[in-house]
């Protein structure tokens, strides 16, 4: 079973995605934090990240260049509020920016594209 | 030995040239805060004045897009009034701040007559118009001294009828070769020739004229750049304070429509979006209340039961469990120049942060203090995570937060009650070692502390 990493302060959220994302067939960990994302990290293997921007205490972006110090080959989905950002985030280093939406269809499709089901 | 000399000089010697007269008259003005509109009225007054060029009249158009559009048009109205006038602005002693006051009246007594007759009046700068007198010197960027008008083919016949003068000065004011608008100088009443020395005045004080435009354009669509991108901020701010709630929202919905969701989880998502819907509604409210707020006059009031009312309410109570709230409120407190409601909110805000920015078991401590005989202190610190110095810069922008669920509208919020009733706020804070925020306010009355 792929695992993916879902970095995200809205606790609702994760539930949400920890859920959809089970039924879609993933094992999925979520941290409320870059902090605690970079702690999982450490402790386990993934398969794909999925991260917020805007975060309490370092964002997204800082997050991503983070790993990329730790771990380059992991994909990385940005997941944000910001439709704005869309057309920087490969110069963050991401494989992919989804804009949050209620429906996760987009979101599961990326997943499929860069790790399969 | 060091002798020291004012910027504004009054008093010129009288062999001082014509030019320099003109160039003091204009740059001193500049130096006051004048506005935009008094400014162009000190170089038409420049242009009229006897100390200055000595034109009878002077009529100033601005540039509209594409036209030419009257604004000013300063002198007299008849040949007794010109008399009058000039005998005024001949009175020694009289300096150049008097001669605009003066020419400030002159300009509203004639709003009935010459200013309402020119601000009707327009010229394109495209299409035939552009061809004919005034437009033309503006279109080619040249000066015209046009003279016997009326057989003059290329002079505009409604500008004629308005102006209703044979010989006239046509100064286009131009700077970084971009048109700002027009000057035209005559001499109605003395029915003195214009010579090429008033020419050469004149096109010096029309360069003055024009880079004051010019600068005055440039900060004018700076401050709507501005503008421009704070809305662009906080569209982008009130864009994903709304999207996240929204998602969660339907999300959650979506598992609702799921035909395998249990009772138990169906009842948990009603819990969720119920919460989120009332997330919505508090961003939606503080929105609204920020943004369309109308502050109330400042008005002295007593301070201590105000500060003992929100100290007593229940949402304060309630936030300061776990904490120690530390108070120490003088006694005797001044009468403050505030509207108390907002003070009220002021004290709660800066208690809501002190509480979010500490740990629990921490420490907000509230002080409330005469400064002096005209000032009195409120002062909220905390033991809590405290503010990185790039963070202080921006604390009282609005849409700026650290807090998780924050909007980033309280602290604007005191800076603009702050500015309305005149007071000042001091931050002190280091990363890790709280935060304290001291609002001073103007006060009256009251006990000097001891």
């Amino acid at each position: 079973m792929k695992r993916i990493l879902v970095v995200e302060d809205e606790k609702a959220l994760c539930l949400l995605y920890g859920e959809e994302l089970g039924r879609a067939g993933y094992e999925v960990t979520t941290a409320y934090d870059a902090d605690a994302a970079l702690q999982e990290l450490q402790d386990k293997d993934f398969d794909l990240i999925i991260t917020d921007i805007r975060m309490p205490g370092k964002n997204g972006i800082e997050l991503i260049t983070q790993i990329m110090g730790l771990r380059k080959d992991i994909p990385i989905i940005i997941n944000s509020a910001y439709q704005s950002y869309k057309e920087d985030f490969m110069t963050w280093a991401a494989d992919a920016y989804v804009v949050k939406s209620s429906s996760l269809d987009e979101l599961k499709q990326k997943i499929r594209e860069l790790i399969g089901e | 030995m060091i002798e020291k000399f004012s910027f504004l000089t009054s008093d010129f010697e009288k062999d001082v040239p014509k030019e320099m007269m003109l160039l003091s008259i204009i740059s001193q003005s500049f130096f006051q805060p004048f506005s935009l509109e008094d400014n162009l009225l000190v170089i038409l007054t420049a242009l009229t004045s006897g100390s200055g060029v000595g034109f009878n009249r002077a009529m100033l158009f601005l540039r509209d897009g594409d036209r030419l559009r009257g604004q000013i048009w300063l002198g007299p109205r008849t040949p007794e009034e010109a008399g009058y006038i000039w005998d005024v602005l001949a009175t020694p002693g009289i300096g150049y701040v008097e001669i605009i006051e003066h020419n400030r009246a002159l300009v509203s007594k004639n709003e009935d007559t010459l200013s309402r007759r020119i601000k009707s009046v327009a010229f394109s700068m495209v299409d035939e118009s552009c061809a004919l007198v005034p437009a033309k010197p503006a279109c080619l960027k040249e000066i015209y001294l046009v003279r016997d008008a009326a057989n003059e083919a290329l002079v505009d016949r409604k500008f004629l009828e308005l102006i209703q003068v044979d010989e006239f000065l046509c100064l286009p004011l131009i700077a970084r070769d971009e048109v700002f608008g027009e000057i035209i100088l005559d001499n109605a009443f003395t029915r003195v020739p214009i010579g090429p020395g008033d020419v050469k005045l004149a096109s010096l004080c029309g360069l003055i004229a024009s880079n004051y435009l010019y600068s005055a354009t440039l900060h004018r669509r700076l401050l709507d750049a501005e503008k421009m991108a704070a809305m662009g901020e906080m569209a982008m701010f009130v864009t994903h304070q709304l999207r996240n709630p929204l998602v969660t929202i339907g999300g959650f919905t979506d598992q609702l429509l799921q035909p395998e969701a249990s009772e138990e989880k169906r009842e948990r998502n009603l819990r969720i979006i119920r919460d989120e819907i009332q997330r919505l509604e508090k961003i939606v409210y503080q929105l609204g209340h920020f943004l369309k707020v109308s502050l109330k006059e400042p008005v002295y009031f007593d301070v201590g039961p105000v500060i003992a009312g929100v100290l007593r309410s229940p949402e304060v109570l309630d936030r300061s469990q776990g904490y120690t709230l530390n108070v120490k409120i003088e006694e005797c407190l001044p009468q403050v120049l505030c509207d108390p409601t907002s003070f009220g909110e002021i004290l709660r805000n800066l208690l809501d942060n002190a509480f979010e920015a500490t740990p629990p078991g921490g420490t907000v401590s509230v002080r409330a203090y005469r400064k002096n005989s005209s000032s009195f202190v409120l002062s909220v610190r905390d033991s809590g995570r405290g503010i990185s110095n790039p963070d202080k810069e921006r604390l009282f922008q609005p849409f700026f937060t650290t807090k998780e669920k924050g909007m980033g509208l309280g602290l604007p919020f005191i800076k603009r009650v702050m500015d309305t009733c005149g007071g000042q706020i001091e931050v002190q804070s280091r990363p890790g070692k709280g935060a304290r925020f001291r609002l001073v306010f103007q006060s009256r009355g009251g006990e000097e502390a001891p």
